[in-house]
């Protein structure tokens, strides 16, 4: 270790101690952008004046990654119990005071027993967190610190170990680190799988005097959020992680691209970023050994396809994010012409750990392909959403059946949506699957950067796919006709087939398409028929009846769906007409046959059909006397 | 205007300093207008087609001037799965406009969102960045004719939180359905 991390380490230790071991009761606070949904900000404000009189500290922390119980709060009391941390939630803001009250008394686990989840370090009686099923698989490496440490605070981090493995590192030769992540076997997380030291070789190689880094957090796949978590509960590993390569590739500046989605990550990113400058972590003579580096950040501007690293870059540049050809790669040619190195955020961030523990403690866990842990985000259909971090190798239905709790209110599984809208479909039947690369692509889907949505019975494949194919078409940067014509063709596919339009040969058009749009020039169009592809592969029965049978298993698709009145004698019929948006349920007078005098009376509930826009408010309000029918099927049965 | 020109002077001239530009000129005029594309070609040293460009690029940028309130709608999966097209054709039926369009009074817009991973609020929307959900079709009614009627959004007080109930391994008899209750209210259980 340098003398010069060695005090900064000892200060900031200093400086963290009351958090680290308290003197008096902590309530640490989850103030992330899920929880801060979940109105945390709230809590935090009903908790702050209730702290003096409590005798409590308050302190904002990450996330634990319990998004369904969010605002998660977790208290941990000297001498309680053994000292150790309590985990509750969901903590309603108009509870605070009634929750401290209860948490902080003599007999918690009674009097707070509606909020407790169980304790992260042991309590004595608390059931163990490591026990729930959310958080028993799970290897946390990444995460160790998240919900642990406050975001916002250098010393805490610093406390907790950060920037050791750069103070090691940037006595390392540049190729040492380079073959380091090389034999981890730390492949890009974004999705592609390359190996990040092989990335890292071509850029030390190199010949330029100015190198840049870039890291890719414009995590546009929709139900991803990984990099999102990284970021907001822990800036400075992502920051640590950027230095590392720095050094390893000779390069003396980088680029964080944040999405414009993500202001909580933007905000905290800045902020560690001057703490981080302000300590001497970042730029010139970093710890007294000559190596310079800095970071800026450019916020993205809602645009997937920079997502792609040559768009990625030319967004860096202030252009239109339009990928480009390669060759030339961005390691030749990269931002402002200059050699430079594209990286997942996850992928930065696993390189102080790599250093720190070295390459076969990181082997411990994972699989051949891909070593290691990797940051899941489960959503969709799943009584337990949230993020985690489990081994590759991990079963998929171990993931979303087990911590994920499967679909709620006793739906059954349909199929997994994984990596994103260029990720493709899954039938439920491939639950078993192992999570890491290999068996992905030979069932022809993409695991992508770790976004995973289960469906349900409720969904509609074909809409699902319609969805995907509607936002490959709107992102696409629009440089290839192969690609926004092909993805404009397929949504006009999608959109007749789900109108009762479809014919039989479409499903051959469908395959046309699919091959075209193999030829687009970047991976966005290249990718954009997997969904497609996964509705005709595993999808095909539901597809067919939609064809052939002018019918929606789902009911969801509006041109083939109708809604029919079906009990005019109940009450609530009443009220679904109010709450109809488009006021399209109603009852006209009954004929009278006398002239001068019209009938007061009403006749039938009707549900005027060319304005209904299959909302289901009314069906949602009188579920007994609105059913939703097939179209055609009862169209034919009343002809 | 003349504020955000001042402030455009502090930033380098540099094309790379475009998308800080663009932000800069949206977050001080709501939008990005004309004069301040013709600003940030001056101050950047570029043509105003070099800054149209990238302004009509990103799905971020307006080109119109905002609502007083926006409510924008998730078009995510997570969402997708559990109704969200139908959220979206309720706000439009109710306020009259499509996703990216204000309505007459300019009060009320509805701007097309991307997934930022609340993915457990879904379907939701965000009325003035802040996240309500998971709405019910009937509370997504009321929503939308509350902001109609000029309710505060932030205060907004229906919203329905619906949390599923937390169990352990072993201790499911003692942990089981405590959480199941501890919601605010029983509004969202699909029946009123």
């Amino acid at each position: 270790m340098s003398s010069v991390y060695d005090e900064i380490r000892e200060a900031a230790e200093l400086s963290a101690a009351p958090r680290r071991s308290p003197s008096r009761p902590l309530v640490r606070v989850d103030l992330s952008t899920s929880s801060i949904a979940a109105e945390a900000d709230r809590l935090w404000e009903a908790l702050e004046p209730l702290a003096a009189e409590h005798d409590v500290d308050l302190v904002r922390v990450g996330t634990l990654g319990l998004s369904w119980l969010e605002p998660v709060v977790e208290v941990e009391r000297p001498g309680f119990g053994g000292g150790g941390a309590v985990v509750y939630g969901p903590v309603r803001p108009e509870e605070a005071g009634q929750f401290l009250t209860a948490a902080l008394g003599e007999h918690p686990l009674e009097d707070a027993a509606q909020w407790l989840i169980g304790a992260r370090t042991p309590v004595q009686g608390v059931p163990s967190l490591s026990d729930h099923p959310f958080w028993a698989p799970q290897e946390r490496r990444l995460m160790q610190s998240m919900g642990v440490i406050d975001p916002e605070s250098l010393d805490e981090a610093i406390a907790a170990g950060a920037y050791e493995a750069l103070d090691r590192a940037i006595e390392m030769e540049p190729m040492a680190i380079c073959d380091l992540v090389l034999s981890a076997g730390v492949g890009g997380r974004g999705g592609g799988g390359f190996p990040a030291g092989q990335k890292w070789k071509f850029l030390l190689g190199a010949q330029s005097q100015t190198k840049y880094l870039v890291c890719n957090a414009d995590e546009g796949d929709p139900g991803a959020f990984v990099n999102r978590v990284l970021m907001e509960s822990d800036p400075h590993l992502v920051i640590e992680g950027m230095a590392i390569a720095g050094k390893a590739t000779g390069s003396d500046y980088g680029f964080i691209y944040i999405r414009d989605e993500y202001p909580l990550s933007i905000a905290r990113m800045e902020l560690a970023l001057a703490q981080a400058r302000e300590r001497g972590l970042l730029g010139e003579n970093i710890f007294g050994s000559g190596f310079d580096f800095d970071l800026e950040i450019t916020r993205g501007a809602g645009s997937y396809v920079c997502g792609e690293e040559t768009g990625l870059i030319a967004s860096v540049e202030g252009l239109r994010g339009m990928p480009k050809i390669r060759p030339p790669f961005p390691a030749q040619k990269g931002v402002f012409a200059e050699p430079s190195n594209v990286n997942n955020t996850e992928t930065y961030a696993n390189v102080p750990l790599i250093v720190q523990h070295g390459a076969d403690w990181y082997r411990l866990h994972g699989t051949e392909s891909d070593p290691g842990t990797k940051m899941f985000s489960i959503s969709g259909s799943l009584e337990r959403p949230g993020i985690l971090e489990v081994p590759f190798g991990m079963g998929m239905d171990e993931l979303l059946l087990g911590c994920g709790g499967g679909p709620p209110d006793g739906h059954t599984p349909k199929g997994i949506q994984p990596g994103g809208p260029l990720g493709g479909l899954l039938p439920a039947s491939d639950l078993g699957l192992k999570l890491e690369r290999p068996p992905f692509t030979e069932r022809g889907v993409l695991l992508g950067s770790g976004g995973l949505i289960l469906f349900d019975e409720r969904a509609s494949a074909v809409d699902l796919t319609k969805y995907f194919s509607e936002f490959c078409e709107d992102e696409s940067c629009g440089r290839c006709t192969t690609c926004h014509g092909g993805s404009q063709r397929l949504v006009e596919v999608l959109e007749r087939i789900m109108h009762g339009d479809g014919r039989e040969e479409d499903l051959e058009r469908i395959g046309v398409i699919d091959k075209t749009l193999q030829n687009a020039n970047c991976l966005h169009g290249q990718f954009t028929p997997y969904a497609v592809r996964g509705l005709v592969n595993y999808f095909r029965d539901e597809l067919d009846v939609h064809i052939n049978d002018k019918r929606d298993p789902a009911q969801v698709a509006p041109g083939l769906t109708r809604y029919l009145i079906t009990d005019q004698s109940d009450p609530r019929l009443e009220e679904a007409a109010t709450f109809c948006p488009t006021s399209c349920i109603n009852r006209a007078p009954v004929e009278s046959d006398d002239d001068e005098e019209p009938s007061d009376e009403l006749g039938d509930w009707q549900i005027n059909e060319p304005q209904c826009i299959h909302c289901d408010v009314c069906r949602e309000i009188a579920p007994d006397a609105i059913r939703v029918e097939d179209r055609y099927l009862t169209m034919l049965s009343v002809v | 205007m003349e504020r955000f020109a001042g402030l455009l002077q502090q930033l380098p001239r540099h094309q790379g300093e475009m998308l800080r530009a663009l932000h800069l000129a949206q977050e001080e005029l709501g939008w990005i207008s004309r004069d301040a594309i013709r600003l940030i070609a001056r101050h950047l040293r570029v043509s105003e087609a070099q800054v149209y460009g990238p302004a009509t690029f990103y799905a971020e940028f307006r080109h119109s001037p905002p609502p007083k309130t926006l409510v924008t709608w998730c078009s995510g999966p997570s969402c997708r799965v559990v109704g969200g097209d139908r959220v979206r054709r309720i706000f439009e039926a109710e306020f009259g406009c499509h996703m990216g369009e204000n309505t007459a009074d300019d009060e009320l817009g509805l701007w097309l969102g991307q997934c930022n991973g609340t993915c457990e609020k879904a379907p939701m929307v965000w009325v003035n960045g802040r996240v309500v959900g998971p709405l019910s079709m009937v509370d997504t009614v009321k929503l939308a004719r509350g902001l109609k009627a000029g309710d505060d959004p932030v205060t907004w007080p229906e919203r329905p939180i619906k949390i599923a109930p937390a169990t352990f391994v072993d201790a499911e008899s003692t942990y089981g359905s405590e959480h199941a209750d501890s919601g605010p209210d029983g509004t969202n259980d699909g029946t009123v």
